[in-house]
């Protein structure tokens, strides 16, 4: 026995826990899961319709998520809010993330996914001392497709949502549009939500913003081995939920251009090795991450690699792949 | 690898585990170890700044040269004073830091002794706060609400207008007699009830929903300073007129007793006032998509015959109600409001309304111990000479705009007064401006229980924001109302409150002062 005991249970008990969570692991990672976050406002239902399209087989899992602050604070006079929260369930009304839950459920069933009469699963957990605490509705179909509506509380919304990873893990986060985007430094005293959890999260980063009329991926490359590999599964997405693909490739200066058109062609050759088509390459002269933004105006989705830089990194270097997720007018796709 | 054989999971976007390191981790002991990392970077420091502002504001003015007209013990009592307000308008920590803070200081600082600290905590308008909001858990769970919806709606009828009346009616003289925050809670699912009979999808009748939810909070707030047992606020401020001016060998200040019919008495009037003007600024500033609800009514109607006529626990529930009013009214002045209050919540308790762990999470005690040192300080800002100090410089400030007595005083305190209370609690507000306030009376000969009452009431002229009012802080969580719907019509109704004050405190108040 050490004399930092872990658990209660016994040694035997431990790694049967340990082995059943492993399982678990292994098995969510062998299925496509996304992670949709809303706020009830209008904008981030479009997380919901992306869900939708980017996770449309069997194979993939959708998991929305409403974080909801831990009730707190004095301005309520000595009664506490989530006595009047307690006196509306009891009353038999909704609490505002149910019913936005609610409102998504019903856009998944727009866009097809028809959970009606899928059996399903619910389950409660106390956090944060709130005993509203973690709510979760789990929709299952008999081909293995989840959809999980999740009402979570944390003490604010992007570490409710940064937490929900680790229950994970997720291929892909889609978060709503940001309301701010703060520069690198600034960041680290005052950040909005989407903008703390694209930076921190440890998956693929979809911003959406209203593009849902738009098609086409616009994937790009700087040539380096990890774009390229970000190229490829980014393309494979494409591919499986129909949208067709352009290749950019931006030069900073004039005489680089030969280097821009080498990269897309790698890009298309990459691709076209695997079964993908391409419909065109694209390059320019510029500021990458203005050139990029320019260019993808008109696509649903810009694709971007993300160079794992820390945050001191990225304060000192800059990022063109958070400099493209802050200024783009469409959705974009930070791949990790 | 040809296209048709791709799988998303395996070819796609990578699901990455959070660290290696990690996975060792229980999840659960992670996302503990993730919240304390979130408190350890230079965020927290960002988060709290206004508590280290605080702590640097008030060593600073603590150790400032000493001014004219103070002790040394004043311009301490004052710097703690100081820290507190910026805590209370920022919120950097918890706000029962605060009085644990100010405890702390009185001891450590002035030098008081702990006992006299602590016995300087539980006055009689603390235990009567206390009361208040275990009493106002107690009736919350009666669940009533429909009934009253019902009584209402029989008597306004089937049009808005009306039934938004009816409510701020009700709702207001509930209020004026249990708490505003304690309304606010048990009539909400009233208003949403009403909202949502009258169309499943909120967004379409948008403003007739804030007409209805805010009828509910405006009732709560105009009646809240009606009767004592209102608001803390109302505590507080009779507390500070006993504390400060009552000497029980002298007959003539047998007047700063304030009973409860004597705060009534001044006070009701302003109540009964602005009843109308609320529907009618509601209606100008929203306009109501639709004026007939009578689908609702219907539908409640049917809700109401189904749950029954009252049973016997209604009206056991009624009659304590009704006797700790008849306690308050009758003999509030030898057995003190607290202790009535008190009574009436062991009354609860003892017939099984109520569980005492339904008082125990439904009470926020914070608040308790917050008023509690707040009205502590407050006395020993009157005795360290603080508050006469501050009351001479204020004075001093405004002689040369000319509000240095009469009417002039009263809009200035009333414009500090409700200027402080849009940026923290009612009671709070009046706790740390009373003091001054009462001082600024003395000193420019005004009458101390007129200007503690326009500090009082002029506390519940926080309308401009959800946070401003127990009250809306309720009916905000209900996510019917935005956060710009309370500007719209705050403004409106603050300066019709602040004119109706002005012509009381002229040409009633001095009819009836004592």
């Amino acid at each position: 026995m050490g004399l930092f005991k872990r658990s209660p249970l016994s040694e035997r008990q431990d790694r049967a826990v340990e082995k059943t969570y492993a399982q678990l692991r292994t098995q969510r990672r062998s299925r496509f899961r996304v992670l949709a976050c809303i706020d009830g406002t209008e904008e981030a239902f479009n997380t919901v319709r992306f869900a939708a399209r980017l996770a449309p087989g069997n194979d993939c899992d959708i998991i929305i998520l409403f974080v909801r602050p831990v009730d707190q604070g004095l301005w309520s006079g000595g009664l506490q809010v989530r006595l009047a929260r307690q006196n509306m369930l009891d009353a038999g009304f909704e609490l505002p993330g149910v019913r936005d839950l609610k409102r998504a459920l019903d856009i998944l069933r727009e866009e097809g996914v028809p959970t009606g009469d899928w059996p399903t699963t619910t389950a409660h957990e106390d956090a944060w001392g709130d005993p509203l605490g973690d709510n979760k509705v789990e929709y299952k179909s008999i081909e293995g497709k989840s959809v999980v509506l999740k009402l979570k509380t944390a003490p604010d919304p992007a570490s409710g949502i940064l937490d929900q990873y680790e229950l994970g893990p997720y291929n892909l986060m889609i978060l709503g549009e940001p309301s701010a985007w703060r520069g690198e430094v600034h960041s680290w005293f005052d950040s909005g939500v989407v903008q703390r959890v694209a930076m921190l999260a440890p998956c693929s980063v979809l911003v959406t913003r209203a593009s849902l009329d738009k098609t086409g991926f616009l994937i790009c490359t700087d040539g380096t081995a990890r774009s390229m590999q970000a190229v490829r599964r980014s393309a494979v997405l494409a591919h499986m939920t129909g949208q067709p693909i352009t290749l950019f490739c931006a030069a900073d200066k004039e005489k680089n251009l030969k280097w821009a058109d080498a990269n897309v062609k790698a890009a298309r050759t990459l691709l076209t090795a695997i079964d993908i088509r391409v419909r065109k390459t694209l390059t320019a002269v510029g500021r990458p991450y203005e050139e990029i933004a320019k260019a993808g105006e008109d696509f649903q989705v810009i694709v971007v690699t993300d160079e794992g830089r820390t945050r001191l990194q990225r304060a000192l270097r800059g990022s063109t792949a958070t400099e493209v997720v802050r200024r783009a007018k469409t959705s974009v796709l930070d791949v990790r | 690898m040809a296209a048709a054989d791709f799988l998303l999971a395996r070819d796609s976007l990578q699901a990455h585990e959070p660290d290696h390191r990690l996975t060792r981790m229980r999840r659960r002991g992670y996302q503990r170890v993730r919240y304390i990392l979130s408190l350890i970077d230079l965020q927290f420091f960002w988060a709290k700044r206004w508590f280290f502002i605080s702590m640097l504001a008030g060593f600073i003015f603590a150790h400032l040269p000493l001014p004219h007209g103070i002790s040394h013990d004043g311009q301490l009592v004052l710097s703690m004073m100081l820290m507190a307000t910026i805590i209370f308008v920022t919120e950097p920590i918890p706000l029962p830091t605060v009085p644990l803070l100010i405890i702390v200081g009185q001891v450590v600082l002035l030098g008081v002794s702990p006992t006299k600290v602590a016995q300087s905590l539980m006055t009689d308008s603390v235990l009567f706060i206390l009361g208040s909001l275990m009493l106002a858990v107690a009736i919350v769970k009666q669940k009533l609400d429909r009934r009253i919806a019902w009584a209402i709606v029989r008597v306004t009828g089937t049009n808005a207008y009306w039934v938004s009346f009816g409510i701020t009616a009700v709702c207001g003289m509930i209020a004026a007699f249990i708490g505003e925050h304690t309304v606010a809670a048990m009539m909400l699912p009233v208003g949403m009830r009403l909202i949502q009979l009258t169309s499943p999808d909120p967004k379409k009748i948008h403003n007739l929903a804030a007409v209805i939810l805010f009828s509910i909070s405006y009732g709560c707030s105009i009646a809240g300073i009606a009767t004592p047992s209102g608001g803390a606020r109302n505590a507080i401020m009779i507390n500070y007129w006993y504390e400060f001016f009552f000497n029980p060998v002298d007959p003539s200040t047998r007047r700063f007793l304030m009973d409860y019919m004597g705060w009534a008495l001044y006070a009701f009037p302003m109540f009964l006032l602005r009843l109308p003007i609320v529907t009618a600024l509601l209606f100008f500033t929203f306009r109501p998509e639709t004026k007939d609800m009578s689908r609702a009514i219907a539908r409640l109607r049917t809700q109401v015959m189904v749950e029954g006529p009252l049973k016997v626990s209604d009206y056991v529930s009624i009659a304590i109600f009704g006797m700790t009013i008849i306690g308050w009214v009758f003999w509030s002045e030898q057995l003190g409001l607290g202790t009535i209050a008190l009574m009436g919540v062991s009354a609860f308790l003892v017939s099984g309304l109520v569980r005492w762990e339904d008082i125990n999470t439904g009470v926020n005690w914070g608040v308790v111990l917050l008023y509690a040192a707040a009205i502590s300080l407050g006395v020993e800002m009157q005795a360290t000479g603080a508050a006469e100090w501050v009351a001479q410089s204020f004075i001093a400030a405004l002689k040369p705009i000319g509000a240095g007595s009469g009417i002039g005083l009263h809009a200035a305190i009333s414009v500090l007064t409700f200027t402080v209370s849009n940026t923290m609690t009612a009671g709070a507000a009046v706790a740390v401006l009373g003091p001054v306030v009462l001082k600024t009376a003395t000193v420019t000969h005004e009458d101390p229980i007129v200007i503690g009452f326009i500090a009082a009431i002029s506390s519940s002229f926080g309308y401009l924001t959800a946070a401003a009012q127990p009250a809306f802080t309720i009916i905000y969580a209900s996510g019917y109302l935005r956060g710009s719907d309370f500007l719209k019509i705050g403004w409106r109704m603050m300066l019709v409150s602040f004119i109706l004050l002005m012509l009381i405190s002229t040409f009633y108040w001095p009819l009836i002062t004592r």
